[in-house]
Order: C-alpha cells, then structure tokens, then sequence
C-alpha cells in the first residue's frame, strides 16, 4: 500500500495505517506539492482522523487526579487483587497456552490415577511372592487399591493369621512363584470380571497366554482357584493345567516368568514409591 | 518521516507502554504517570467520539477505576490500551444511559469549536482536519463503524483487541473499520470540511 498514493481509505486492515501514503512517496511529487489544492488526497484518512482526533495535551489535572487514585489505591492494598476473565489482555497464545496447560495438567492427574490403579492390579500379582516384607507390601497395594486386596486374602495369608508363631515366608517361599502369579491374576481376573472394569494389559495378556486363549480363561482359572486350597495344603499339589503348563514347557515360561518378575518389581517399587512419601513426611514435619 | 502515522506512533508507544505498566503495578506512582500520559490521548479522542464534550469527565472516572483496578490487569503495552478503552467505554456508555434519563441543556459548548487545533507542522501542511470537524464526520458514521474507526485509528488497537473491546467477533469490527474509513474518505473528499456542529454517538438520529 506504500506506494499507492489515491485511496488512502483502503486500508483499514493493516498494522500500520498507510502512515507511508503521507509521504510524498511518489517519485514525481516534490515536497511542496503538499500545498497544492489536490495534496490532501493523498493522505491517508485514517492519518487524518488520529491527528484530529487524538488529543493533543494531557490534562495535568487529570493525571495528579489519576495519580492520587493509584496512590489510595495502593494503600488500600487494592493492587493485589485477582485478575479477573477481563483484565487478562496477554496475547491470545499465552491466554491459551494457559489454559491448555491446565488442560495438560488434568489430563496427567488423570492418567496417573489410572496408571496407579494398573499398578495397584498388578501389584497384587506380586504381592505373593514376597518373602520378608509381605506384610508391608500388601498394605501398600491394600491402600491403593482396598478393594481388590482385602477379600482376597491368600491361603498362606490366611495360615500366617491362624498361627501367627510360624514363619511367615516358610509357606509361599516353597511353592513355584508362578503358580502364585496365576492364582492372583486369577482373583484380579474374578474381581473385575463383573465390574466393567478392564484387568492390567499385562496382566491380562500373561492370563491369557496361560489359559492359552481368552475364552478359556474362565475355565483356567476356576479351575486354579479351586485347586488353590488343595495346594495350600499340599505343597506338591500343582498338577492343574496351569501348574503343568508352567512347568513342562521351562524355557519359554522361564522366560515369561523373568520378564513378568521385572515388570513386577517395578511395579511393586512404583506403587511403594507412590505409598510412601506420607510417612516420610509427617516424619519430616515431627 | 517525523510527519503523519499518528497510529503507528500509537503503536511504537507500546513497549514504554507496557514497562511503565509493569513499574506501576510494582508500586511505582512516577510510572503510572508515564502510562497516562502514553495512553490519555487515543482514550480521550475516543470518548469525544463517544459522549462528545463529556469526554474530559468520563475519562476522569474511567481512571479513577484504572488506578484501583491496575493490580488485576494482566498484559503488555497494546493489552493494556485495550483493557483502558474497554473501562472507558463501560464508563462512556453507563454517562450516555443516565443521560437518557436526563437530558443535557446543550450539545455543545463554543470552547469545543474553537480548539485552536493542531500546530504540528503535519497539520499546517496537510490542511489538517480540525478536532470537531473530524468528530463531525465520526458521527455520521452508523455506531459500530464510528467505534471501530476510533478504536483502530485513535486508540491505535489492532484488530482483534478492538473486537473485544466492542464484544464482537473480530472479522465484523474489520469490516466496519475499513466501510467506515471509506465512508469517511468519501465524505471528506467530496464534501470536503463542513461547519455543521459536532454530534455524539450516543445521540440517535
């Protein structure tokens, strides 16, 4: 639009208001055309208007009243007050930018929440195979997710409660730790199985390569919760499906059991990662 | 180039603007001053265009409620233009209803029409619009066209904070803009400058 020197009007949408048309940009035109009778045209009707328009002295009466309004104001303590929808002018990609962080930030606290309660799932598939801490770590999972840990309480759990003078990890240490997995994938599997609610990835995936398909976990897994007792008793008792698929293929399941071990230790230290900074802190306070 | 571009210097403004802003809401009563001197101006041109010689004391309220409300304002030197002219507007438009209910004995004072005008050698050499005669010719514009105009030109805001200040989208505040521009052009250039006594938007006709 510089160079433009007949329709001043034409340029509402600028930035900049055509401030260049009043410039004699022409190369023709000197700079005392401007007096001719036709000069005015050039300039920019916007130009014209701001210089009309605007005033063009500040009223020293008017900015010591100002002033005096900011001073009471701030000794009233007024300028600490809230911003409010209307007075955030930051460019609309702040403004946004804040919003979607609050977004962001919504959307992290809830993934969390479901992160922890995957955990919380997976956790009970390790917490039987503990030895010495067992108490702690199924009252971590217990208080993450309470439901799911207190009416399942596992056979040897239950013996350990009906004489407590026995060793607590004598009973589980014996038996194939993956037996156990099974049996609490199981009961994750029982829980939910009505609630709408989805099991672990993990866990259902390793449940359904154990049941050797998806419809047949139902089966598969009454079957090891039935047995369970039996084998609480007896020690040897693991000859159900679950038992021998575990055991008469041990490579590939020795794999599996090591990559599921990893993913339960971490899963385990997560969710006491996630149980403990409370102690931790009400001890820092004391 | 030291001549014209009111607007752009508006604009150049901005970022002394938004510092003074920034040291005023820290406490600072000195940059609070720089502020109203930077902004008073475009705010004042703009309520003449609003309330016509009402502007001095709509303007006078308008800060009182700047100055109390400065802590709440969040933005930079062109926000704070915006935020300004939106407290001068409710304040211009609250005068104009109780006017309504009361009307005022004169339109127009005589001091208005015989502002000395502008010295500025940009004025004596372009056959400059006086104020009233520019306020004149606003007010035959329809309302959203005169706001826009003065928003965008005289209060220097760009497009999309002059629709929030007038709560409309920001493509119907560009379209009134740039008719209302052309209107005026038109209006000057075939009319040229009439003596016709200024009227203020407020006024239906």
């Amino acid at each position: 639009m510089g160079g433009r020197p007949g329709d001043g009007g034409d340029n509402g949408d600028g930035g900049d208001f055509g401030a260049s048309d009043v410039h004699p940009a022409h190369p023709d035109a000197a700079p005392q055309d401007v007096r001719t009778p036709r000069a005015p045209a050039p300039v920019a009707v916007d130009v014209l208007l701001a210089a009309a328009v605007r005033a063009h002295t500040v009223d020293d009466d008017g900015e010591a009243r100002a002033v005096a309004a900011f001073r009471m104001a701030r000794e009233q303590g007024a300028h600490t007050a809230r911003t409010r929808r209307r007075d955030d002018w930051r460019p609309r990609e702040q403004r946004s930018a804040g919003r979607s962080r609050s977004l962001r930030a919504t959307l992290a606290v809830l993934l969390a929440s479901l992160t922890l309660g995957g955990v919380a799932v997976a956790a009970i598939g390790v917490s039987y195979d503990g030895d010495g801490d067992r108490d702690g770590r199924t009252g971590s999972s217990g208080s993450a997710s309470g439901r799911s840990a207190q009416p399942t309480p596992s056979p040897s759990e239950g013996r350990a409660g009906t004489d407590p003078g026995t060793h607590p990890s004598t009973g589980p240490s014996d038996r194939p730790s993956q037996a156990q997995d099974t049996e609490a994938r199981c009961r994750a599997y029982e829980q939910l199985k009505g609630s709408g609610k989805a099991l672990d990835s993990t866990v259902w995936q390793r449940l359904v390569d154990e049941a050797g398909g998806e419809r047949k976990i139902e089966a598969f897994c009454a079957a090891q919760l039935a047995g369970s007792d039996a084998r609480g008793k007896g020690q040897d008792g693991t000859g159900d499906s679950g038992g021998t698929d575990a055991s008469s293929d041990p490579g590939e399941s020795g794999d599996k059991g090591s990559a599921g071990d990893k993913g339960g230790a971490g899963d385990s230290a997560a969710s006491e990662r996630a149980a403990t900074p409370q102690p931790e802190k009400s001890q820092g306070k004391k | 180039m030291g001549q014209g571009g009111e607007s752009r210097r508006v604009q150049a403004y901005d970022g002394e603007l938004g510092a003074a802003v920034a040291r005023a809401q820290e406490g600072d009563e000195a940059a609070f001053a720089v502020a109203y001197r930077i902004v008073q101006p475009g705010l004042l041109g703009y309520l003449r265009g609003l309330v016509g010689n009402d502007a001095e004391d709509v303007a006078s309220d308008a800060w009182l409620e700047i100055a109390r409300d400065l802590g709440r304002f969040k933005g930079d030197g062109a926000g704070f233009r915006g935020w300004t002219a939106t407290i001068a507007r409710h304040r211009a438009l609250d005068h104009l209803r109780r006017q309504k209910v009361r009307p005022r004995a004169t339109a127009l004072e005589t001091d208005m029409l015989d502002l000395p005008g502008t010295q500025s050698t940009y004025d004596q050499a372009m056959e400059a619009l006086s104020t009233e005669q520019a306020l004149e010719l606003v007010s035959r514009l329809p309302r959203d066209q005169a706001e826009a105009v003065l928003l965008r030109v005289v209060v220097g805001l760009d497009g999309p904070a002059a629709a929030r200040v007038l709560g409309k989208r920001p493509g119907a505040v560009r379209t009134a803009a740039h008719r209302g521009l052309k209107r005026l052009g038109r209006l000057i250039g075939a009319e040229g400058v009439t003596d016709e006594s200024p009227r203020t938007l407020g006024e239906s006709r």
